[in-house]
């Protein structure tokens, strides 16, 4: 259930585009705030630029909207100097991947006390759809006009190799799973990363040919895989289909952390 | 309770059509006053969360307006003798 007094209603409907991803993941933030308990004053929302880094800016809290991939930066500080406040970040996958690839590993290395929850649609969907570095390959953009050459980065392992003590990927498809991974992870001591897969029908979908929304659903879901079924097939040596990705936790740990209420 | 689109804020992008087990809600035909098309409800009685949310306290199901990326679906207390469509089942 979204937490009912948090939505800043004189702002909706909001700016994303009709089926887009996004909405539903602040949805699950939302549910999972109110399963928390948290209180509006001592939660901030912080987040960069780009479509999925509005979402601050529907919620009734404290919010930061800062400079482009500065989110993370913005939130350590935030950390730092008010360690007793709840730190939720939203971020997308060129803000956090492109410009602001640098605080997410170094953030992640410190292990500050904190929610970061990336949607990634795999592309610039704010801009008009350019290639980021999620873009899968042979996907099509407005810059990867023949399809991407490039190998994509998979945020959530970068996540667990650069250190968070929390790590989950799911899409914005699987909102019960979704919500539960944001409440491990806001349970969590140290950085909890969450990665959502979401759809972007404008941008991605339609340089894809999957400009319908049940199209786009369908991709992520397909393509989807729980993390114990595809541990296992790399254990059969089984086949693992092109463009497959994880889906579940990946990480759990207790590495020391930054900024951890007293 | 009982199920409710807020038409104010629907964009029409027929996600609750594609994950209420159900099948409670149904493409649209018409545009509305913002040039949306609005799904429809079909028998939402039917809702497992409408009917037993207050027996067992807490929300049952639920998706449609979890995924609802428009926040527009919710459910609202129902007045004292709202007029309902029975359906018997033999
Ligand atoms: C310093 C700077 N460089 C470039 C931009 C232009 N810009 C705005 S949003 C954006 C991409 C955002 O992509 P992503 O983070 O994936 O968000 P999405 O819109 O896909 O949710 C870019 C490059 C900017 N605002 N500031
Ligand atoms: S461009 Fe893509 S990410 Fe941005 S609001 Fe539209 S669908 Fe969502
Ligand atoms: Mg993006």
């Amino acid at each position: 259930m979204i937490a009912p007094d948090w939505l800043r209603e004189d702002r909706l409907p909001h700016i994303y585009c009709t089926g887009c991803g996004n909405g539903s993941v602040i949805n699950c933030t939302l549910a999972a705030v109110e399963e928390m308990g948290w209180k509006r004053d001592e939660t901030a929302f912080i987040s960069g630029i780009g479509c999925s880094s509005r979402a601050p800016g529907y919620i009734l809290t404290d919010s930061l909207h800062t400079t482009h991939g500065r989110a993370l930066a913005f939130a350590t500080g935030v950390k730092m100097a008010r360690p007793d406040f709840n730190v939720v970040v939203f971020t997308g996958d060129g803000d956090l991947a492109a410009i602001g690839g640098n605080h997410f590993i170094h953030a992640c290395r410190r292990n500050v006390d904190m929610t970061v929850i990336c949607m990634n649609n795999q592309i610039y969907g704010m801009t008009g759809g350019q290639g980021s570095p999620t873009t899968p390959t042979g996907a099509f953009s407005t810059t990867t006009p023949y399809g991407a050459s490039e190998p994509a980065f998979d945020l959530a392992e970068l996540a667990v190799a650069a250190g968070a003590n929390y790590v989950a990927r799911w899409t914005s498809y699987h909102v019960k799973e979704l919500t539960k991974a944001i409440t491990t992870g806001m349970q969590t001591p140290g950085l909890a990363f969450i990665e959502v897969r979401t759809q972007c029908p404008t941008n991605f979908g339609r340089h894809n040919k999957l400009r319908s929304i049940p199209d786009m659903i369908e991709y992520l879901r397909g393509n989807a895989m729980l993390r114990v079924k595809y541990d296992r097939l790399v254990e059969e040596g089984a086949d693992i289909p092109e463009g497959t990705f994880t889906i579940g936790e990946l990480v759990r740990r207790r590495r020391p952390a930054m900024g951890v209420k007293q | 309770m009982k199920l409710v689109i807020d038409e104010s804020r629907c964009k029409g992008c027929n996600l609750c059509v594609l994950v209420c087990p159900y099948g409670i809600f149904q493409e649209g035909t018409e545009l509305n006053a913002r040039g949306i098309v609005v799904p429809v409800l079909d028998r939402p009685e039917r809702c497992t969360n409408c009917r037993l949310q207050h027996l067992y306290g807490r929300v049952l199901c639920g998706l449609c307006h979890m995924i609802c990326p428009d926040q527009a679906i919710t459910w609202v207390e129902e007045k004292p003798f709202e007029p309902h469509r029975v359906e018997v089942e033999f």
